[in-house]
């Protein structure tokens, strides 16, 4: 058979199975229609707004007593402001903020809480830097610090307010908790898709000796995987992007990143994590094996890849660690190109991680595939 | 003498071996099949049938001995093999939701080979059928659909496990009458049964196995003078029909469903 022969086999085999997805009612459901569910009840969650609590930086660049007591009252309320105490000058909390890891920065400017000439109390004025995403949050802050100003000014002196709060919008876009949010639905949806499908499916196909019959005609295994990895790859670019088209006509998604570029990357993450799912349904010789090693395999990459939980809330040495988990990088690189418009090239150390994976697991798959 | 019996015979098993946790299932069993014939594997369950018929298709791996298919070592040239031969397993099972004019695309294309569905389905009286899925098929259906399938590459040697195990006695008579067309092509027939009527009306010689061993091989007819020479007789007498041709007789040989 040339090369051209084997490569028909794959072209009609994919060409079929394609056609007999829109005949599956379930496939389509879980397909097209689960993820979707997904994608309204976490972004309904999101975009309720019940979060009450702000986290917030304060960078105190002043030297006074009264900045300094300012700062730790602020530090110990704890309440609705949650203080990240590693952020010292206003770049680092520039950037946290671009990437909505933190909601506001009160600056206190080096003559804060120092004592005018002339007069008997200490005086200044706090700065509230925030985002154009952000501007909620810095609105009920710069109330809240009013509110603080007012009590002190009343106690220090009548007829004049020595402390005002003023704020101040950065004028840069940042990430929405729904940009993580929706990389990690569009994680979910590749996963669900890449594993679950051909490790339910296999079993099945075994069990009824269609693979049997299969491996008694000249097919190869890499005829057999390439023509699932074209169908898996048409039919989940088809899945996100529906999804693409729901969170920016709903949920107000911005996609700044080049779309071919993105869906390239797309392609290539539901490739590579097809190939756990062909690895194990291939192996597996029931369903019954094949389900606990799953759960092993899936779970973490389920909760610690930034598939439901943004991976920045996580501590560091576990960020270090689920960084390496294949789902991670395609999360990662989804958000990067798609909200925050980086290039191929910028997100080099994201397709390093998933070429690994790749090779990796495609030497298992093909390793441990079994026609029966 | 051997060189020139090689051109008669299109397989030829020489001294097959296959274990199983050291349980010899087929010891050392040797056979020709001509072409053009139809032979048969009888025996009991676990007599070791299907897996002498699962290594000649190279499904299983050879212990010991050799097949060779045309002149083509089984064990030496598996895909090469694979395109020669079509296959009937015991059970015939295909994907859901997929029409059977779609099915024989995915087997003609998986031998390399772009066919007309529609030719092939007409052949086995399936014509009507070409737009239905597999699972709205009678048994008798599926057994013609499947043996189809494994005929679209025009392949030298036909294997069927049991084809006709579960069938309506109509379904039999068919499946027989099919199976005879296909020897008519040219392609040569191995089956294996548990029927012995079947074995009598269809198979022109038979290779008996017992525990792994071939225990006699000839025509049925030299068989049964054979066994009648040792002066084997019947306790009764032989009646003139037995309950199988009262059975057709009053429901027809028309095939069903």
């Amino acid at each position: 058979m040339t090369l051209k022969q084997k490569l028909l086999t794959v072209w009609v085999f994919f060409g079929i199975n394609f056609k007999r997805l829109f005949r599956d009612k379930t496939a389509l459901f879980f397909t097209f229609l689960f993820p979707l569910i997904f994608l309204f009840v976490f972004g309904g969650l999101n975009g309720g707004g019940s979060d009450i609590s702000f986290k917030v930086a304060i960078i105190n660049d002043s030297q006074s007593k009264f900045a300094n007591q300012f700062t730790s009252e602020i530090q110990k309320e704890g309440k609705i402001l949650k203080v990240d105490d590693s952020i010292t000058n206003i770049e680092k909390a520039n950037q946290k903020m671009a990437r909505g890891e933190l909601d506001a920065t009160i600056e206190l400017p080096a003559n804060f809480g120092d004592i005018q000439q002339g007069k008997g109390y200490p005086s200044g004025q706090a700065i509230v830097h925030y985002t154009q995403n952000s501007q909620q949050a810095a609105q009920a802050l710069t109330s809240i610090l009013e509110a603080q100003f007012k009590g002190i000014n009343s106690k220090l002196v009548k007829s004049e307010t020595p402390f005002t709060v003023k704020a101040e919008q950065n004028n840069e876009r940042s990430l929405s908790s729904f940009d993580y949010t929706f990389a990690g639905l569009l994680g979910f949806a590749i996963l669900g898709s890449g594993i679950f499908g051909p490790m339910n499916i296999f079993p099945e196909l075994k069990k009824m000796g269609i693979l049997r019959r299969l491996h008694t005609t000249p097919l190869r295994v890499w005829q057999y995987f390439l023509s699932i990895m074209l169908g898996n790859a048409v039919i989940g670019l088809l899945s996100l992007g529906i999804m693409f088209a729901v969170a920016v006509s709903v949920f107000h998604l911005k996609v700044v990143g080049n779309p071919f570029a993105l869906a390239a990357f797309l392609v290539f993450g539901i490739i590579m994590i097809l190939g756990i799912g062909l690895a194990l349904g291939g192996w597996a010789k029931n369903e019954r094996q094949v389900a606990p090693l799953a759960n092993i395999i899936v779970f973490p990459m389920m909760f610690l890849s930034g598939t439901f939980f943004p991976r920045f809330l996580m501590p560091e040495w576990l960020q270090n660690i689920t960084g390496f988990m294949p789902l991670t990088p395609v999360i990662d690189g989804a958000r990067l190109i798609a909200t925050e418009g980086k290039t191929l090239v910028d997100i080099a150390p994201q397709l390093g991680v998933m070429a690994v994976w790749l090779v990796l697991i495609y030497i298992i798959a093909f390793r441990v595939f079994r026609w029966e | 003498m051997a060189y020139m019996a090689n051109s008669d015979y299109i397989l030829e098993v020489k001294n097959l071996q296959k274990s199983y946790d050291g349980k010899k299932a087929v010891d050392g069993i040797s056979f020709s099949v001509k072409k053009g014939e139809i032979f048969g594997i009888l025996g009991p369950n676990g007599a070791g049938k299907t897996t002498t018929l699962e290594m000649i298709e190279t499904l299983r791996t050879i212990d010991g001995g050799s097949a060779t298919i045309d002149g083509v070592d089984v064990a030496q040239h598996p895909y090469d093999i694979r395109g020669m031969i079509g296959v009937q397993p015991q059970t015939p099972g295909f994907q859901d939701k997929t029409k059977l004019s779609e099915l024989i695309s995915m087997f003609s294309a998986a031998y390399g080979e772009k066919v007309d569905p529609k030719k092939f389905l007409d052949e086995v009286n399936l014509g009507d059928k070409a737009d239905s899925y597999v699972e709205n098929l009678s048994g008798g259906q599926k057994q013609r659909f499947s043996i189809i399938t494994a005929l679209v590459h025009n392949p030298k040697v036909f294997f069927l496990d049991e084809p006709t195990t579960g069938l309506d006695p109509q379904a039999r008579r068919n499946l027989w009458e099919l199976i005879e067309e296909v020897r008519d092509r040219g392609i040569s027939v191995i089956l294996t049964t548990h029927y012995m009527d079947e074995a009598e009306v269809l198979c022109d010689r038979i290779a008996i196995m017992d525990a792994g061993k071939i225990i006699a091989l000839d025509t049925p007819k030299k068989l049964i003078k054979d066994l009648l020479a040792r002066g084997f007789t019947k306790d009764q007498h032989v009646e003139q029909a037995n309950l199988e041709d009262v059975f057709i007789d009053m429901t027809g040989k028309g095939l069903r469903a």
